[in-house]
């Protein structure tokens, strides 16, 4: 039942040193027993591997890659590639989705490759990106040959990906503004003073 | 703290026991030990040490293998119900009962979502921490309108009880002087951001019998020298509480009821505890003690004590007392009455509106404040002014749109990142708290055949709600419509998402206090009519429900019985 997980002094000593910056930040005045009581808690405590299996073939995984780039490309920030969104969804549809939902994403990225053979005789990943962003508008649209269906499926697919990006640490960190422990509630505080929208909003 | 408090077997007959180690069960046990009193605290779960087990605080998203989401069998198979609770993620899970564990019946058509904690600290982990004051309004309203029995006490009983569990535990909010929601006594309020600060103004400047206050919560906003020796300080703001917190910045068992009981010496905790029945001796006409089955080993033991204090939980409390059958109570101990299980009550959540605010892009807050905004009940105050009895309140608050807003627009692509960067426009929703009639049909009785995998048996929970629920959730939704419409906002949108009764977690009655033993268990101190020595102060106690968050409530009648217990042990009464 205990999670009994020891931690080196050295990981100790990084973590005290970064609740004092904290508490020194925040204007606390911390006893050095209440800091260290503290710092036991900021442990990564539990196995976190559960990755057995993925649920994507090769060239599934390809086009889940192309799509998370389209969707959530590479700015003056990274895209969706370098946070590595497509082996988040390779897991993710693996272990938390049912048989049924896991069906519907297969199927609407059968579709898209399926209307790019139709368009351009060739699958998606080999076409250019404007004939892919020509197809991902027209799905999202429900037009030309993509149906309510096909859309439903991209706004369901298009969450993933934003979910897998903007909980990854270059999406929450770098593209977004990220406080772990903001330190208190400002409500008088301009959107100018961070630049950006925060990860962890409320 | 010291493992020396753990104890497994013994043979001392202790000054008290206490069943349950949730808001109640901590705050029993700290007032009973204050006392002087000897006092065993038995907990079904396992044990949970301040800081050392909220495994899931401070891990990032990222360094979670869902980020956040659990395995779809897992979630369906042991956590069927308690996956509803908007609290339930990876980082939480392994403070929610497994399903699989603990199962119980409903009728068929007529579900209830039972959402447990069964580990030390209880749901003090989980809670969501609002915290208001009853007043004489709510406590008068079953002998005004007829519905419930009256209560055996009035808000004047409960105002220093109040003053004494909100000083100890730490409540922030506004004074307000307003008659339906007694002040408490406070921390400093948080803060509202400036476009709340926009809207409570025009909400203030349309409805002249409703204002928009600062949500009122058992967080250190700004600690008293008292918290901060009870190891306690300031909120920083997370609003991750329910993975616990270290900071000891939320009231939960672990951070502030625990230390001061254990600080006395006079405490022991039995953890792995299953309080099968209470026993009772026939002889003395008093509860002699605990039966016990060990969670681990289901071995069964006894332990004794003077007085006992059920604190279980609402329908864990009337559980074992349903199940503590004997001659003299062949329905429950304490059942003379017949209403045990009876009178089951939640609140109804689930309903309001939301809207956009123009405007304001460049307004934004820092930090996640751990409590919304409030606006206190307004129907049927000084005058019946709506086709339904009681009333209700709102949570709220003002936001700007997060990127899993964005998931529902259309769109993709640069333009698109740079949209969600830039941060979305505000939103604004208000949120329905309604008062749930007590109603005899509304119960809670043992399954005569299904058991539980320690031989205990199931509850079969039978409630749904009523006419005048439904009448008063409708109006929460277009009454909240109107208003958000009122004040200008854009695309305001209804909704009632039909939560089943359960899943505010804030169940109620089942062993209700009432002047008569005829017609309810418990008396104005939550002191069995039939069984002296036995007191239940958790929810099961609560005659009628009100529209307010409970659990302060729960902490001011806890304290208060406590007191009661000890005079009546001290002049040889019990």
């Amino acid at each position: 039942m205990h999670n009994d997980i020891l931690d080196t002094p050295a990981q100790l000593f990084e973590r005290r040193t970064a609740i004092k910056q904290l508490a020194v930040l925040c204007g606390l005045a911390l006893s050095s027993q209440s800091l260290s009581l503290m710092a036991q808690s900021f442990s990564s405590p539990i196995d976190q591997s559960r990755k057995k299996q993925g649920l994507l073939k090769a060239a599934q995984l390809e086009l889940v890659k192309v799509l998370g780039e389209l969707i959530i490309p590479t700015t003056d920030t990274p895209g969706a590639i370098a946070a590595d969104v497509h082996t988040f969804i390779h897991y993710q549809l693996a272990y938390c989705f049912n048989q049924s939902e896991q069906q519907t994403i297969l199927n609407g990225l059968a579709t898209l490759d399926e209307q790019a053979q139709q368009r351009h005789k060739k699958v998606f990943v080999a076409l250019d990106a404007d004939a892919q962003i020509q197809l991902l508008q027209d799905m999202e649209a429900a037009r030309k040959g993509f149906t309510e269906t096909h859309r439903q499926f991209f706004k369901q697919f298009k969450s993933l990906v934003m979910f897998g990006y903007y909980t990854s640490e270059i999406g929450a960190t770098q593209e977004l503004a990220y406080l772990a422990i903001p330190g208190g509630y400002r409500g008088d505080f301009k959107f100018s003073e961070v630049g950006k929208a925060w990860a962890l909003n409320f | 703290m010291s493992d020396s408090v753990y104890i497994i077997k013994s043979q001392e007959i202790f000054d008290a026991i206490v069943v349950g180690s949730g808001i109640t069960g901590g705050w029993a046990a700290k007032e009973l030990t204050e006392q002087g009193l000897k006092t065993l605290m038995v907990e079904r779960g396992r044990p949970v040490e301040h800081r050392k087990d909220y495994i899931g605080e401070g891990v990032k998203s990222w360094e979670m293998p869902f980020r956040g989401a659990i395995e779809k069998n897992v979630a369906d198979e042991q956590y069927a119900v308690q996956k509803q609770n908007y609290a339930f993620s990876d980082a939480t899970k392994h403070f929610y009962g497994n399903d699989r564990d603990y199962p119980y019946s409903t009728p068929e058509g007529k579900p209830f979502s039972w959402i447990r904690g069964n580990q030390l600290g209880g749901k003090s982990l989980l809670w969501h921490r609002q915290s208001y004051r009853w007043s004489d309004l709510d406590f008068a309203a079953n002998a005004k309108d007829g519905h419930g029995v009256d209560w055996p006490i009035r808000y004047g009983d409960l105002t220093d009880w109040y003053d004494h569990v909100e000083t100890h535990a730490g409540i922030s909010g506004s004074v307000e002087n307003m008659p339906v929601l007694p002040d408490s006594k406070f921390l400093p309020p948080f803060e509202f951001n400036n476009v709340e600060k926009v809207i409570k103004q025009q909400l203030e400047a349309k409805y002249s019998d409703r204002k928009l206050i600062m949500g009122r919560c058992a967080h250190l906003s700004q600690p008293a020298p008292h918290h901060v020796e009870q190891g306690r300080v300031q909120c920083m703001a997370r609003n991750e509480c329910q993975k616990g917190c270290s900071f000891g910045a939320y009231f939960s068992t672990q951070s502030s009821t625990l230390p001061a009981a254990a600080k006395t010496g006079n405490l022991s905790i039995a953890t792995n505890s299953i309080v099968h029945s209470v026993i009772y001796d026939p002889k003395t006409r008093r509860a002699s003690g605990v039966r016990v089955i060990d969670s681990e080993t289901m071995e069964v033991r006894e332990y004794f004590a003077k007085i006992i204090f059920l604190c279980a939980s609402t329908l864990g409390t009337t559980q074992i007392m349903l199940n503590s059958v004997s001659e003299q109570f062949p329905t429950g101990i304490a059942n003379s009455s017949g209403v045990l299980g009876h009178y089951l009550m939640d609140h109804l959540y689930g309903a309001g509106a939301s809207g956009i605010v123009p405007g304001h892009l460049e307004e934004y807050y820092s930090g996640r404040r751990p409590t919304g905004l409030y606006v206190p009940r307004f129907r049927n105050v000084s005058k019946q002014d709506a086709p339904f009895v009681r009333g209700y309140a709102y949570q709220a608050s003002a936001q700007r749109e997060h990127w899993s807003s964005f998931a529902n627009k259309d769109g993709f692509g640069a333009d698109f990142k740079h949209a969600i960067r830039n941060a979305g426009n505000w939103s604004f929703g208000l949120n329905g708290s309604g008062e749930m009639l007590p109603d005899f049909d509304n119960k809670v009785t043992l399954h005569p055949t299904l058991k539980d995998k320690w031989g205990m048996p199931q509850l079969l929970i039978d409630c749904t709600f009523s006419d005048n629920d439904l009448k008063m959730q409708k109006d929460i939704a277009e009454t909240a419509g109107e208003m958000l419409e009122a004040i200008g906002l854009k695309n305001v949108k209804t909704h009632d998402r039909k939560w089943p009764p359960g899943l505010s977690i804030h169940e109620m009655g089942t062993a209700r206090m009432g002047k008569d033993p005829k017609t309810s268990i418990l008396n104005g101190y939550n002191q069995a009519h039939d069984v002296p020595n036995l007191f239940v102060t958790d929810g099961a106690c609560m005659t009628s429900s009100a529209w307010q968050n409970p659990s302060l409530t729960y902490m001011a009648l806890t304290a208060r019985a406590c007191r009661y217990a000890v005079e009546q042990l001290r002049q040889g009464k019990l």
